[in-house]
């Protein structure tokens, strides 16, 4: 018998080991997405784009003397029709990024071959997926915040309410968006190709969460599913932030549902996640490409 | 402790078979249950593997060949814990594949098929820090670790470059350091030389054999004959997901040393001749293998009696556009061996 010759392993497990390996994989992430530059370019030229398309249609249609968008800032309330239509868009920016870069994390792997490498070490699985988290959420800072210095310098946004009550509706809104991404992640290792869903969820969020006009002007309908999609009460509750000059009291109702969706969310994303490990184990999805 | 690193018994794998595969292995799965009131179809299953026994002893180097489709990467598969056996048990350094995964996953070490398994926008250096901190190395020992990895690589001055610099050969070694990382008592080696120059190759064979000396139990699977000859201590012969021969290589070859083995080298060949050829007495098979781009093919005859055979092989070859260039008889190799019990060439 040859076992005393064999090596000892050198791994150690416990909750430290798994914290560290969590970590390795955000500094992994971190340094793959700089080692691709042209993440500077989408980073200025992005947030410009896509608001952009909105706020030259709501001139033409304003009409010469611009009385349309006093129309328009009357129904809504805002104060700035283009500070209005920001936050709309960066919201759905955000969610379409998220799902786009959290929701593909994992298929990403697979497609360049390490995904299997990665799930034969004896690490905890769901590390791969909250890892890619923390550098997504930095990157989407930077983001934000050259969405905002872009539209105040150039269109002299400016914000009438507080901002910290601003970064609080987002810190709120981090884990249903996020929560979301992780359960895509898991349909999209599963069928493969996600495509058509990714359509059909930003889709929902650019008609029913009023990215560009208050959901007050949907039939009733259409408002009952807005109220089951979170997107619309950050997208509410950052506008009142913002030109409203709302307070933690004011934004309670649009912070309750926002949580509670959040909390929903992590859950659907976590349960997604071991279904489709446990999937995988009897499929080789993990393999698959 | 158990004095098998491996030990399956009665392995199976099966898949839902895709449509129009045309699988013959197919069975239909067990019915399912109702769903939104309307019963399905039961899905035909795919049989990958079909009752796998090992029992690969501690410090040994086991060799396991197949045809493509054998079987061996699912078999591998399930050793490692990416895939669970539909039936039958397994367990690795004494802990069940399905039970207790983790505990397995930090018994081994893996190198599967393809050099793909690394990140090619890290560097060498950063490749292995990483999966050291996957494989739960403290951190104190990481750098230690990784050091002696990289001098034993061979990839001290090149370690801190991007790993899609690297030649196929220093990935490869990039990722065996990555199974040797935890220094886990098992390797699962999954075609470790596959697609290197000769000379890597051979380095990478050199470091199995080393490995071996060290203490690690090591399963390998190759197309490559002559390297499972010169490395296995044993080899299993899976085809059709079954193991259908497990001996030494020595003890293999002499399964059939009562055959003699024609090998013929001609050009002109067409399947006409190998009717004939097949319809003379004492052959039992035939393999063909195209030399290069050129009309040059090399024709093996396993014979009962050569010198019988001898004469009609050549009137059977003999006109029709074909010239016979050169006639050997040899003794069996392994890929003779390999032929006789399942009737195709590794590389079909």
């Amino acid at each position: 018998m040859e076992t005393s010759l064999a090596p000892r392993s050198l791994g150690r497990p416990g909750f430290t080991s798994d914290l560290r390996a969590f970590w390795a994989v955000v500094r992994r992430e971190w340094t793959i997405f700089t080692r691709y530059p042209s993440w500077i370019i989408a980073l200025f030229i992005w947030p410009l784009i896509f608001p952009m398309l909105y706020i030259l249609t709501a001139r033409a249609l304003a009409g010469p003397d611009g009385s349309g968008l006093a129309i328009f800032m009357e129904i809504t309330g805002a104060s700035d029709f283009i500070g209005y239509i920001v936050i709309g868009t960066t919201v759905w920016m955000w969610q379409n990024i998220v799902l786009w870069d959290i929701g593909f994390a994992l298929r990403n792997e697979q497609m360049r071959g390490t995904l299997e490498s990665n799930w034969l070490s004896p690490t905890w699985k769901f590390s791969y997926l909250l890892g890619p988290t923390g550098p997504q959420i930095v990157s989407m800072s930077m983001f934000i915040l050259v969405t905002a210095l872009e539209f105040g310098l150039m269109f002299g946004v400016r914000l009438n309410g507080s901002v910290w009550m601003i970064l609080l509706m987002m810190l709120a809104a981090i884990p249903s968006i996020y929560g979301l991404g992780f359960a895509f992640a898991s349909l999209v290792i599963t069928v493969k190709e996600a495509n058509a869903f990714v359509f059909l969820v930003r889709g929902l969020v650019m008609i029913f969460c009023g990215i560009t006009f208050p959901i007050s002007l949907l039939p009733g309908w259409m408002q009952s599913i807005a109220s089951w999609l979170p997107q619309t009460y950050l997208i509410h509750g950052m506008r009142a932030a913002a030109f409203s000059k709302a307070g933690l009291p004011e934004l309670l109702p649009d912070l309750i549902p926002l949580l509670l969706f959040g909390a929903f969310w992590l859950v659907v994303g976590y349960s997604a996640f071991l279904w489709m490990e446990r999937r995988a184990r009897r499929t080789g999805a993990i393999g698959q490409y | 402790m158990s004095n098998f690193a491996i030990e399956a018994r009665q392995l199976v794998k099966k898949f839902p078979a895709r449509a129009g595969t045309g699988d013959k292995n197919g069975t239909p799965a067990p019915e399912r249950k109702r769903r939104f009131f309307a019963r399905k179809e039961p899905k035909t299953m795919f049989t990958a593997v079909n009752g796998v026994d090992l029992q690969i002893k501690r410090g040994e180097i086991f060799g396991l060949l197949g045809p493509n489709g054998a079987g061996k990467s699912t078999t591998i598969r399930m050793l490692c814990t990416l895939l669970e056996p539909t039936s039958g048990t397994a367990q690795v350094n004494g802990f069940d594949i399905v039970k207790q995964a983790n505990d397995v996953r930090r018994s081994l070490g893996t190198v599967l098929a393809g050099e793909r398994s690394i990140y090619w926008k890290l560097t060498g250096r950063e490749n292995l820090e990483y999966f050291a901190a996957l494989y739960h190395i403290p951190p104190a020992v990481t750098k230690k670790r990784v050091e002696e990895l990289i001098e034993r690589m061979e990839i001290k001055d090149r370690a801190n470059e991007l790993v899609e610099k690297y030649s196929t050969g220093m990935r490869q070694r990039i990722a065996i350091a990555k199974a040797l990382l935890a220094r886990p008592p098992i390797l699962l080696l999954d075609e470790p030389t596959l697609g290197l120059d000769p000379q890597a190759a051979r380095r990478v064979r050199e470091l199995v054999a080393e490995l071996k000396r060290e203490g690690h139990t090591i399963l390998l699977t190759t197309h490559y004959m002559e390297e499972a000859d010169q490395l296995s201590d044993r080899i299993g012969i899976i085809d059709t997901g079954k193991v259908i021969a497990l001996d030494t290589p020595e003890g293999l070859k002499r399964r059939i040393d009562q055959q003699e083995v024609i090998r013929l080298e001609l050009t002109g060949w067409h399947e006409e001749i190998a009717d004939k050829l097949k319809s003379i007495a004492g052959i039992e098979h035939i393999t063909t293998r195209q030399q290069g781009e050129a009309d040059l093919w090399e024709v093996s005859l396993h014979a009962q009696n050569s010198r019988a055979a001898l004469p009609r092989i050549v009137e059977h070859i003999s006109g029709n556009g074909t010239r016979l260039v050169n006639m050997n008889v040899v003794k069996p190799s392994l890929e003779d061996v390999f032929i006789h019990l399942t009737g195709k060439a590794l590389r079909d």
